[in-house]
């Protein structure tokens, strides 16, 4: 994936590195994790991309997270403060029926917690801890629209190599076909 | 003076050869698909469906094993064949020689279908699978709302179906590693798609 960059791109990687990456945990979520959870879930600048409806209300963001997160397989709360509150999630869905080698993850940073590389962080310790916990997983994938450049740059940045664009892919909301990357 | 009328001549001729050739091909292409016809199956259809469906080498990259007891293919029809949205026969002459589904998306996926196609041996090596694919491809976007993308997922040993999607117009849009577990191992999966709104060689989409 290096291979291709040139002097330039090499410095400014240095750059970031140097940028101190926060040192973030991973937990599961609680209920009372409702109004750090309603931060990115009511926040269409984090959500313009999801499947996931964006909530209006605390009562919706609430029936989400006793409907689909409290019961998921595997989903954590990124925590980055001693004080333990979330500022984002990461999630990773075991492919349906037969394909048990396979995986998706999933991730939402709040929006003024972006750009720290938390996100990048939580999708390595993510992949890590998945990769060690379902011993029979071979493959972790992950899905971005084409202009999502924020959430393809984390997956780049966490390891993850792209393998196609996918056409017409997925119906986002409002109607408008997204262009899957896998 | 005379050279160059001898010149003309000469294209002239190469031309109206390369066009009867055209028109040839254009022919046997539409006998092709004149041939080929699409209809939903029957149970009476059994025994043809049995032959293509018993045979090793057309299961080879499937997910399932071929089948050895009529009874079993029997129910697979009934519960899966007959009530499917979009399952269709590909006919010789009226008669079953493979089949061909397309699986469509709901929700968020409701914008794609996954197409999947079988043929019987005796008939591979001719194009009809392609043919069969292009009337489907035509057919299905035309019948469901809201289509835009037909995908179909290959073994990436699988040449001879990478190579039916590459004549029918589809787009390889990338490998999909391990994205499959089948028979008991994991597989690498070529990624094809048609659009709606791909222009094809024979301009088959409104």
């Amino acid at each position: 994936m290096d291979q291709h960059k040139g002097v330039g791109a090499k410095e400014e990687e240095d750059r970031e590195e140097k940028k101190t990456v926060p040192e973030i945990t991973l937990r599961p979520f609680t209920l009372s994790d409702v109004d750090d959870f309603m931060t990115w879930a009511t926040d269409d600048r984090v959500m313009r991309f999801s499947r996931r409806p964006t909530c209006t209300t605390k009562d919706e963001c609430l029936t989400h997270m006793k409907d689909l997160i409290m019961p998921h397989p595997w989903c954590r709360a990124i925590c980055i403060d001693d004080d333990g509150r979330p500022v984002g999630l990461v999630s990773v869905m075991p492919a349906p029926g037969a394909d048990v080698h396979r995986a998706s993850i999933g991730f939402a940073i709040a929006y003024d917690y972006w750009g720290h590389g938390i996100a990048t962080a939580a999708v390595k310790k993510a992949a890590s801890a998945v990769f060690e916990e379902w011993p029979f997983l071979e493959r972790l994938d992950a899905i971005a629209e084409v202009n999502n450049t924020a959430s393809r740059r984390v997956l780049e940045k966490a390891g993850f190599q792209r393998e196609a664009v996918l056409r017409s892919y997925l119906a986002l909301r409002g109607g408008k076909q997204g262009h899957g990357h896998v | 003076m005379r050279a160059r009328f001898l010149t003309v001549k000469k294209s002239t001729t190469r031309s109206l050869q390369s066009d009867k050739l055209a028109c040839r091909i254009a022919r046997a292409k539409m006998a092709e698909e004149r041939e080929i016809t699409l209809r939903r199956f029957d149970l009476s259809d059994l025994d043809d469906y049995m032959v293509w469906a018993s045979d090793d080498r057309v299961t080879a990259f499937c997910r399932w094993d071929s089948y050895t007891d009529k009874e079993d293919l029997r129910r697979y029809m009934r519960e899966t064949v007959l009530p499917h949205p979009w399952f269709r026969a590909i006919c010789l002459g009226g008669r079953p020689i493979g089949a061909l589904s397309v699986d469509l998306g709901v929700g968020c996926d409701r914008c794609k279908g996954e197409l999947g196609y079988v043929l019987a041996t005796a008939h591979w090596g001719r194009g009809y699978a392609t043919a069969a694919v292009k009337m489907a491809v035509r057919s299905v976007f035309q019948e469901v709302e809201g289509l835009e993308r037909v995908e179909a997922l290959v073994d990436v040993d699988n040449k001879g179906s990478q190579r039916v999607l590459e004549k029918a117009g589809f787009v390889r849009e990338g490998v999909l590693r391990k994205s499959m577990v089948s028979k008991g191992r994991t597989r690498d999966l070529v990624m094809f798609s048609f659009i709606s709104t791909d222009a094809s060689v024979d301009g088959l989409i409104d």
